[in-house]
């Protein structure tokens, strides 16, 4: 057998596997470009890196959960709780900014807890329970900040959210070490061939001795924990939290997922695929932004390029079958 | 003659990309003829039905009906050429009634234009009635047995008047009694002068139920055959293209110590008190009627269902087996009888689902030792002639046969110490039967315990060195090798109390 086959070329692989949605990603470049020269600028890129990093860190954790085959609706309510917690520990309660990111991560680590427990072991099909902690998230959200936008006054909390290293937001460091740390658990890790595993035949899974109940929970522990992150974040760059932060933030990040090429039926999805999809996001609302189109134009714009991923994934599978 | 005949599919030749898939086959079907379709997979037997059912188009040939050339290029065509086709697999809505089903898609209309339930359950009954089934109408589908939800899905192809019905592996999933039902049925339908191709890997079915028998192999008709006058091993070599000398492998092994031991072992509702002991180097076989409780037995001696009572032992010491977990760290490896339901994900490729038992052994950490697992998909590669072009192939694309020998091969790369087979050769054609046949005895003979589920008696006969025989939910009998014949054995699986 060809032992350098091209499947063995990481790089050669991923462009194989994504054909369809870098050309896609180009030819949006491509028409932006030349609508608008201000998109393709060193510091516009960077913009657009910047206000997507929150999306990204949060888009890893829903491959997880589509990868199971399942869904985390509540990933925007908890970056809601988790940012507003933050802001109000640091400014209503006073206390010191370590404990307090240790609390928005904990806030998060907490909602996924929940919905590992009633996905996992009480068997609440996940749509249901994430529907359930995403409304109590959000009526929480609102009861802590009173309705009313907390601001932070805090240098070193801010400082999470607005520092730059060698001039790129930090921000987009912290999406980039948890794109990598995804890949690495997907790919590297017992951890990540179980989540596989679940997601393409649970009791082909549970007959080859996977626990499956442990690895249908953990996902949900990490995806809130994600979440926590991206509230932490977003109150600290922002230097406030509302209580509609995070809101919406699901759609944009199960239209990553989906434009990645990640069957929602389970089983089948990349890490990779889901940047592209990041980027696929960013680019349109970028380019719009930049060609002075307002934001419900956006919305229509993303539900077509979703509908057209989708459809062009499941013609091409079905050729692939014939 | 020709002009006389039902169907008449003649030169039918099809290939997908350079692989010519079928080759100038020529198949007629006459009124009130049962005609089998015998071949290995791959030898383009479902490429011909579909080809009739309207899916695939053939590169050349023509189809027939009473000597009209007919143009199927849909299954709607199919459909109103009177074709239907019955597969495999059971596609019914399973929370509607067995009429909701049977009419689906063509439901009667009352004069206000809504759907009229009685009628379409009067017109159900009717059809249930003449085939003397002992059904309703009204009932819900998922509260049949899959046997008799097989038999609803003949009675939905039968409903709107077909001329030509394709029973692709009908018996797959029926118990003995059902497949008595199903040869009712077929008789009535013969009697209607309804042009039946049944296509089955088992032969006794053919003998017993169709007239005349056509064999492809690798996309060529290499026999036509009346039933009368057709032989067993004669069918066989035509299949496989050589003789086989040997179809089944036994050779003498020695047997040892008791491996497992079941005592009083019972569920709440599936099978009780059941006790049994396997040795090394033993195989032992579980014989019974579909239903009778033996793949819940096996199930609950792997851990996957609770027992409510009893006890096991492993080398005469009780273990304490709670999950499928439990079991593989006991050294007990189960074979599912449902290979693309419980032993494979089809969406994955073969070297990860190799893998998938002993993973620990590959991935460590962040460690993925990919030249061990390349080594380990490539040993049993070769060592079992899996036919694959890659390892990244996905499962799901695979023959049964080939699916079957990953699926043991992922058990054997842990080196259990008891192998369960649930009805190892399913669904597997004739050639690669044989192969699992002498990878078993291969295993038997390098010691390891065996216990193998088959509802196929002769494979017990042939295969085991002794047998239990179940029948609902109890254990009715114990045979020894020497004592083994399929009355013995049918007379305690059909021994109720």
């Amino acid at each position: 057998m060809n032992k350098k086959s091209a499947g063995s070329i990481p790089g050669i692989a991923f462009f194989r596997r994504n054909i369809g949605t870098i050309i896609g990603l180009i030819l949006l470049v491509v028409i932006i470009s030349v609508s608008t020269p201000r998109f393709l600028t060193a510091s516009n890129l960077l913009n657009l890196l910047r206000s997507n990093a929150v999306n990204a860190i949060i888009s890893c954790g829903m491959l997880m959960a589509i990868l199971l085959g399942e869904i985390d609706i509540s990933v925007g309510s908890t970056v809601g709780l988790s940012g507003i917690i933050g802001a109000y520990m640091i400014t209503n309660a006073g206390l010191p900014v370590g404990l307090t990111v240790v609390i928005c991560l904990g806030v998060g680590a907490l909602v996924g807890i929940v919905n590992g427990v009633a996905i996992s072991y009480l068997k609440v099909p996940a749509f249901v329970a994430t529907l359930a902690t995403q409304s109590i998230g959000r009526g929480l959200t609102e009861i802590i900040s009173g309705g009313v936008t907390i601001r932070v006054r805090n240098d070193a909390y801010t400082s999470i959210g607005n520092t730059s290293v060698g001039g790129v937001s930090v921000i987009i460091i912290y999406a980039a070490v948890v794109l990598v740390f995804t890949w690495f658990l997907l790919n590297r890790t017992r951890f990540g061939y179980y989540i596989y595993a679940l997601g393409g035949n649970k009791l082909a899974a549970q007959y080859s001795g996977v626990n499956v109940k442990k690895y249908n929970m953990l996902p949900y522990v990490l995806i809130g924990l994600f979440c926590g992150l991206g509230g932490l974040i977003w109150s600290a760059r922002l230097g406030s939290a509302a209580a509609t932060l995070g809101s919406g933030f699901e759609m944009d990040a199960i239209a990553a997922v989906v434009i990645g090429g990640t069957s929602m039926s389970g089983g089948v999805g990349t890490v990779g695929g889901t940047f592209i999809g990041i980027l696929i996001i960013g680019v349109i609302t970028n380019g719009l932004n930049l060609m002075g189109i307002n934001s419900f134009w956006q919305e229509v714009f993303k539900g077509i390029i979703i509908l057209a991923a989708v459809i062009i994934d499941v013609v091409r599978k079905s050729r692939s079958k014939e | 003659m020709s002009e006389t005949k039902l169907l008449q599919m003649s030169n039918i030749t099809k290939a997908f990309a350079s692989n010519v898939v079928l080759n100038g086959v020529d198949i007629s079907v006459d009124e009130g003829e049962v005609v089998a379709i015998l071949g290995e997979n791959g030898a383009g037997k479902s490429t011909l039905i579909k080809i009739l059912g309207g899916i695939y188009k053939a590169d050349a040939g023509e189809i027939r009906i009473h000597g009209e050339i007919r143009n199927i290029n849909s299954s709607a065509v199919a459909g109103e050429n009177g074709i239907r086709i019955i597969h495999q697999e059971i596609v019914l809505v399973p929370d509607r009634t067995i009429a909701a089903n049977v009419f689906l898609g063509r439901e009667p209309k009352n004069k206000f234009g809504l759907v009229d339930v009685a009628e379409m359950e009067r017109q159900t009954q009717k059809l249930i009635d003449d085939l003397h089934l002992n059904l309703r109408a009204d009932q819900m589908v998922r509260s049949l047995t899959m046997g008799m939800q097989q038999l609803v899905e003949i009675i939905k192809a039968i409903s709107a008047d077909a001329k030509i019905v394709v029973m692709d592996e009908p018996t797959s999933s029926l118990s003995q009694g059902e497949v008595e039902i199903l040869f009712g049925i077929i008789r009535l339908l013969r009697e209607k002068n309804i042009g039946i191709i049944y296509i089955s890997h088992r032969l006794e079915e053919l003998f017993e139920i169709t007239d005349r028998i056509v064999v492809l192999r690798d996309g060529k008709m290499v026999g036509d055959i009346r039933t009368k006058e057709a032989d067993r091993d004669h069918l066989i070599s035509l299949m496989v293209g050589r003789e086989l000398s040997s179809f089944y492998t036994k050779n003498k092994h020695d047997i040892g110590k008791v491996a497992l031991e079941a005592r009083n072992l019972s569920h709440t509702k599936l099978f009780s008190n059941a006790s049994f002991t396997a040795r090394y180097g033993e195989i032992v076989g579980f014989a019974g009627l579909v239903g009778a409780g033996r793949t819940e037995l096996m199930k609950t001696v792997f851990g996957a269902y609770p027992k409510s009572g009893g006890e096991i032992f492993l080398d005469g010491r009780p273990v304490d087996i709670r999950s499928p977990q439990d079991a593989i760290r006991n050294g007990i490896a189960y074979v599912s009888e449902d290979r693309r339901g419980e032993g494979l994900i089809l969406k994955n490729d073969v070297k990860f689902n190799m893998g998938l038992v002993c993973l620990s052994d590959f991935v460590n950490g962040i460690h993925v030792r990919d030249k061990e697992w390349n080594n380990m998909v490539e040993d049993y590669r070769k060592k079992f002639s899996i036919k694959i072009t890659s390892p990244r192939q996905l499962a799901g694309n695979l023959s049964g046969g080939n699916q079957q020998k990953i699926v043991l091969s992922k058990w054997l790369a842990k080196n259990p110490k008891v192998i369960i087979l649930d009805e190892p050769t399913r669904g597997i054609d004739v050639g690669a039967k044989a192969e699992i046949y002498s990878i078993i005895d291969g295993l038997a003979a390098r010691g390891a315990c065996i216990i193998m589920i088959s509802s196929e008696l002769p494979e017990i006969i042939n295969m085991c060195n002794r047998c239990y025989v179940m029948c609902e939910g109890k254990i009715t009998g114990e045979i020894n090798e020497t004592e083994f014949s399929q009355e013995a054995m049918m007379a305690l699986a059909t021994k109720s109390e």
